[in-house]
């Protein structure tokens, strides 16, 4: 149980918390975080939200590349790229850009996924002209100046971010696995974000220098200003800054060109084992399921929190409430642009048969298929869903984050209200035709994570 | 979804892993390399870096404070931007008051508190938190107990009156202890199995020694949490939580005239006992012998836990505020010294960090990274002469600049959210700290000069005496420990106990 710490999903509004108030209506209406669009000449996208709570401004750009867009023998390198960005450029050599920002009270991350890199700055309104001028000048002239010692250094800070949150972190194997066990050889999402390390040892400076100038395009960009700021000198000192950046045009997305999100590629029990440094048994049953934003996606983030969320929820309260069988489980709809990925399972108790907690498992979701959940179920989902994304929208940052997920994935960054509808309209029939759909009892992986036989610990 | 995937995240620096909340307050530093000036060669469209000035100082809003009918301390801050409300509760009782041989005691005590209260059961009560779409959750660190509720404004009436019957009728219900104690002696199974979860119960027993307040994690160990009954759990709960040890903290969107009566009909019955409630524990320093090496074995390890220990500073020592700027130098931002060093130079490490607890009695000062194994002893060289250059040195000019905009920022972040402020506010008043502490925290924080902060860095960074811990393959690391002329290791194992 316990969901992590927030959806992305669900995202909202700002504006008119009167909708919020009104008893016992899951969702909102008409829920916005404001803003408003303008594409540059050069095809980047810019969006703009401001509102003056507290003395601070976030700036978030999305490039529209992650690991799916990777080739063959070079898995990991979009993450190791989103390490490159940093590294510095003529006007801003190595180490200045981090130096700079922090030097003005700033601070920043990067992240990369499957789909998307995205990379926030956040600091005190003062400095929001330096964090645009830093972003234009990594767009504009960093990818040219990458070398070998740059890209060394990458490589080994991100094989050891490799091994410490995965390789030296309990259940981190199973994470490697799941990617090829769920989708087939030559989908984009047949391997891991954090790649191989082979494949990060053998990433040449010339990957990086194409890498760059074939998805590092201000056309295949997206880039938020949120917080504290005045929009009309922030709008001038953008297309001064970026709206000069040369383009060579948006590039084509590769997709998934003869895979399709609505059929699943499995067949049958898909089971497999791997060994780690953990004390219980862990078993996984994953699915292939609908992409984000698709018919089912939001009934399957309901799926997850009425198997998992809270004690009460099924899997929690039968699992581990009542049979005591498990010791903890967990459901959830991950998704993704090309297709998403439904898991569900279970850290086994010591001593217990691992076939008899994968047939409560398999019970639970068979109950699911079978008859229609609760209106108090769906209730209670969806009211930790609203409660989760209002408490986002405190935060400069992540309305920022979400203005560009919604502009990636929908084109629309004011998509919110729509995005919530989908959990305020889900029925019971939706909720149970997905259920039947999705989580096919013969059409699913099995991942068991084994315990290693015992070291010489402490010995 | 959730964020899909696994977002990898470019930085560890600040405050990545996972903690007992009111431990570490680091602030953001500043690399020591000073960084070379740009090249100007051909104009760039770009035109010359803007120079942001300084943040302005930001002073914090302080809570309003009133005491409710039965005795209750409340403190109050308003934020009506966004319709949300979080209240966290707190007495000043924690893992410092286990007795001897019940390390853990508090920790199970706070988990109690939500299995099952008022009329209803375990499960009836998680379903009624969740219908409302609250978040309640219950913990206990060093020095306190704590529960806390984040909750729509509308729900807040009937979110607070489960709150309340948490805190004030918990059922303690013998088969609800005994399915918790058996869930917690496998976390605890667990936790030898984590790294950094290891590293930081033998922080605990080698700095503090297992007869000092401190000395044991709070979440206990496998042979305390197996000696700790339900009878314990009630004794501690009656002897913690009573009104006139408590202070509720709430933020955002209500009003006192709107708070007052929910608090008053919630707690109505919760009476204190006639008996004076006694002082908090107030731990003292701990003693040594200093230097020490620890070494954790975790076989096959394809990293190894560094770390080195000393003792830190109460959270009521006016130098507090200002140790909060040197930590943010040496290893708490992404320019800190430590990570610029382990990570951007060497690649060591994905971070290199340090932090400070912030606690009742003086705490620890710590600096660690998770570093490839083979480079282990590479590595603990680099921090230890980071950590001596600093000690010896003081910070640079460019690091006082830096660390005092970093704090006006990090301290703008903390009142962004309704969670962020109650929790912030309700760790000062678990401490003893009084209301207008974050402002006053600030203006010192922010005041203080060079001299003092180098001080601080002599005082708490040197890497004499200090402790060094390392969690990793034995084989492999011990041979690499020799050339750092320390006493021969002391074996310990993840529970922190001494391997013969």
């Amino acid at each position: 149980m316990r969901r992590s710490a927030a959806s992305l999903v669900c995202l909202v509004s700002f504006i008119s918390a009167a909708a919020l108030f009104a008893p016992h209506v899951a969702f909102g209406q008409d829920l916005q975080i404001p803003f408003t669009k303008t594409t540059l000449s050069n095809g980047l996208v810019v969006i703009l939200s401001a509102d003056h709570a507290v003395p601070q401004v976030a700036v978030n750009v999305s490039y529209d590349v992650g690991s799916r867009m990777e080739r063959v023998g070079r898995t990991g390198f979009a993450h190791l790229f989103e390490h490159l960005m940093f590294m510095g450029t003529r006007l801003a050599p190595t180490g200045a850009y981090d130096a700079w920002m922090e030097a003005a009270g700033g601070r920043n991350n990067a992240w990369t996924a499957e789909d998307r890199t995205d990379y926030f700055d956040i600091a005190p309104s003062t400095a929001l002209p330096l964090l645009l001028w830093l972003e234009a000048d990594r767009m504009r002239n960093l990818g040219p100046l990458v070398d070998q010692e740059k890209l060394n250094l990458q490589r080994d800070v991100v094989r050891n971010e490799r091994r410490q949150s995965i390789e030296n972190r309990p259940y981190g194997v199973e994470e490697l696995e799941l990617p090829r066990l769920v989708w087939p050889e030559g989908h984009p999402y047949h391997h891991p974000v954090i790649g191989s390390h082979e494949d990060l040892e053998a990433a040449s400076v010339g990957d990086v220098k194409d890498f760059f100038a074939t998805w590092y395009d201000p056309a295949n960009a997206s880039l938020v200003v949120a917080g504290d700021f005045d929009p009309d000198t922030t709008r001038a000192a953008l297309d001064r800054w970026f709206g000069s950046i040369p383009s060579r045009g948006k590039p084509a997305d590769p997709g998934a060109p003869g895979f399709s999100d609505e059929t699943t590629t499995l067949r049958g029990v898909v089971r497999a084992t791997v060994q780690d440094s953990v004390e219980l048994a862990k078993l996984t049953l994953a699915w292939q399921s609908p992409r984000h934003f698709a018919p089912c996606d939001a009934e399957l983030d309901l799926i997850s929190s009425v198997l998992a969320h809270g004690k009460e929820s099924r899997l929690y309260k039968a699992l581990v409430y009542d049979q005591k069988i498990a010791q903890d489980v967990f459901a959830e709809q991950e998704s993704h642009v090309l297709g998403s990925n439904f898991v569900a399972g279970a850290l086994v108790r010591p001593g217990i048969d691992l076939a008899r907690v994968e047939k409560a498992l398999f019970d639970e979701l068979a109950k699911l298929r079978d008859q229609a959940a609760s209106s108090e179920e769906l209730d209670r989902a969806r009211n930790g869903y609203e409660t989760e994304f209002v408490d986002r929208l405190q935060v400069v940052a992540e309305r920022a984050s979400l203005l560009n997920m919604y502009e990636a994935e929908r084109g629309d960054p004011g998509y919110a209200a729509h995005d919530l509808d989908r959990y305020r309209h889900a029925t019971a029939a939706q909720v149970l035709a997905c259920a039947k759909k999705v989580l096919l009892p013969d059409a699913v992986v099995v991942l068991t994570t084994m315990p290693k036989k015992k070291g010489g610990s402490g010995k | 979804m959730r964020p899909a995937a696994l977002p990898w995240l470019v930085v560890v620096a600040a405050g990545c892993a996972a903690q007992p909340p009111p431990m570490p307050a680091p602030v953001a530093p500043a690399p020591s390399p000073s960084v070379p000036a740009a090249v100007s060669s051909a104009p760039d469209p770009l035109g010359p870096r803007p120079e942001p000035p300084a943040p302005a100082p930001f002073i914090p809003p302080s809570p309003s404070v009133s005491t409710a009918a039965n005795g209750i301390s409340v403190w109050l801050l308003e934020r009506h931007e966004v319709p949300i409300v979080s209240c966290d509760i707190t007495v000043p009782v924690g893992a410092s008051s286990d007795p001897k041989g019940k390390a853990g005691l508090a920790h199970a005590t706070a988990r109690m508190l939500e299995e099952g209260a008022g009329k209803r059961g375990a499960i009836d009560l998680a379903k009624a938190i969740d219908d409302l779409g609250a978040h309640l959750t219950t913990d206990a660190n060093a020095d306190a107990s704590f529960v806390s509720v984040t909750v729509l404004k509308r729900n807040l009436g009937p979110a607070f009156a489960l709150l309340a019957d948490v805190v004030a009728r918990p059922r303690f219900e013998a088969a609800e202890y005994k399915r918790l104690t058996d869930i917690w002696h496998n976390e605890l199974l667990e936790r030898q199995k984590d790294p950094d979860a290891t590293a930081r119960v033998v922080y605990r027993v080698a700095l503090f020694g297992t007869d000092h307040p401190y000395g044991h994690p709070w979440d206990g160990t496998l042979q305390s949490a197996k000696a700790i009954t339900l009878e314990d759990v009630r004794r501690f709960y009656a002897a913690a939580w009573r009104p006139d040890r408590a202070i509720l903290v709430c933020a955002g969107d209500v009003t006192a005239v709107e708070l007052a009566p929910i608090v008053g009909s919630a707690f109505a019955s919760w009476k204190a006992p006639a008996t004076p409630a006694p002082p908090p524990v107030d731990p003292p320093a701990p003693k040594g012998p200093w230097p020490k090496l620890v070494l954790v074995d975790r076989p096959d390890a394809p990293q190894a836990v560094i770390a080195v220990l000393r003792p830190g500073v109460s959270a009521s020592d006016l130098r507090e505020p200002a140790l909060s700027r040197v930590n943010g130098a040496i290893g708490g931002s992404f320019t800190s010294r430590l990570n610029q060093d382990l990570r951007e130079q060497h690649g060591y490490t994905y971070g290199a960090r340090s932090r400070f607890s912030v606690s009742r009695g003086p705490g620890q000062v710590v600096s660690w990274a998770n570093v490839v194994t083979d480079k282990t002893g590479d590595a603990l060289d680099a921090m230890l002469g980071d950590l001596r250059k600093f000690a010896d040195g003081g910070m640079t000019d460019v690091e006082v600049d830096r660390t005092r905009s970093q704090a006006r920022a990090e301290l703008v972040s903390v009142y962004e959210s309704v969670e962020g402020i109650a929790g912030h506010l309700a760790a000062d008043a678990s401490l003893g700290l009084p209301p207008d502490w974050e402002a006053r925290a600030g203006a010192r924080r922010d005041a203080a000069p060079k001299t003092e902060l180098d001080a601080l860095a002599k005082e708490f960074y040197s890497p004499d005496g200090a402790i060094v811990v390392v969690v990793g393959p034995r084989p492999v690391v011990q041979p690499m420990l020799d050339r750092l002329k320390m006493p021969p290791p002391e074996i310990r194992d993840p529970e922190g106990n001494v391997v013969k």
